[in-house]
């Protein structure tokens, strides 16, 4: 798969610049700082090798950004071009997200009053309960993916897909890293 | 009233059934399965709920590898030729 080699490689250099960062600016790190640097780096590394292609990516940096002390980080890591574009988008998204649940309350107001009828047939009670297992279990995946709270269902299930893949990847390069350590002892 | 139902439906019309259904079964081939008669039968809402047990593993998974990462680190420390080359690496 080329496109995943090619982020194996994007992500590989940038964590090790990332890395490469943290040890020239401190020497004495304890463990439970070096590990979060260790995963931080790795996610915004992760983050920023896909040149903000997709949401959830931008949410990372988005967040990784409002602490001070991963400024140097970022700046060397990420583009600093796509930094702006996804506050702003961001913005836009949640307006459409508030005016689009405002229109949907207004809707089911009307269905409600509709529902009052009694002439209700099986298959209509299964659909309804399909689509509120769905909806339950989108609004959990919501908040596993990152920046995934501004997203409408399609989006959030195509984030989905590509953050899977890129976790794949970050969790495999992780994985050689630390066996190659190991295999020194 | 009805205006409005249908003013919904519309805009989720641009949205086809078919296209969740193409993301949803993409989703079920990305999520480690041992069973191989991966249906199209198989309800979104399980491949959703799948799906967010397979992120959580893999949060855990990273969190994990960082740990042990930087416990490695820590203990490479020492003047070897290896720690050199891992220094060298990373430092």
């Amino acid at each position: 798969m080329h496109n995943s080699s090619q982020l194996k490689n994007e992500f590989i250099k940038k964590w090790i610049q990332g890395l490469q960062i943290y040890c020239s600016s401190k020497k004495q790190m304890n463990l439970l700082e070096r590990t979060k640097k260790i995963k931080l780096s790795a996610d915004i590394a992760l983050a920023s090798a896909k040149h903000s292609a997709t949401c959830w990516s931008k949410a990372i940096i988005s967040e990784a950004k409002k602490d001070e002390r991963n400024t140097i980080l970022i700046n060397n890591l990420s583009d600093p071009k796509m930094n702006f574009k996804c506050a702003h988008q961001n913005l836009a998204c949640l307006k459409r997200i508030r005016s689009r649940k405002i229109l949907k309350k207004s809707c089911d107001v009307g269905i409600k009053m509709k529902k009052m009828k009694p002439r209700r047939q099986v298959s209509n009670l299964a659909t309804c309960i399909a689509k509120r297992l769905v909806k339950k279990r989108t609004q959990v995946l919501k908040r596993l993916v990152p920046g995934g709270e501004s997203m409408d269902e399609y989006s959030i299930i195509k984030e989905a897909l590509d953050y899977i893949l890129s976790l794949r990847v970050q969790v495999d390069v992780m994985k050689n890293l630390v066996n190659a350590t190991t295999n020194f002892e | 009233m009805s205006s409005r139902r249908s003013r919904q439906s519309s805009s989720g019309a641009r949205i086809s059934d078919d296209q969740i259904i193409q993301l949803i079964s993409k989703l079920q081939q990305l999520l480690p399965g041992t069973r191989i008669q991966r249906s199209n039968k198989a309800s979104a809402s399980k491949v959703l709920q799948e799906t967010c047990t397979y992120v959580r593993s893999l949060h855990r998974e990273v969190d994990d590898l960082s740990d042990r990462l930087s416990q490695l680190l820590s203990t490479i420390d020492a003047d070897s030729p290896e720690a050199s080359i891992i220094r060298s690496l990373i430092m």
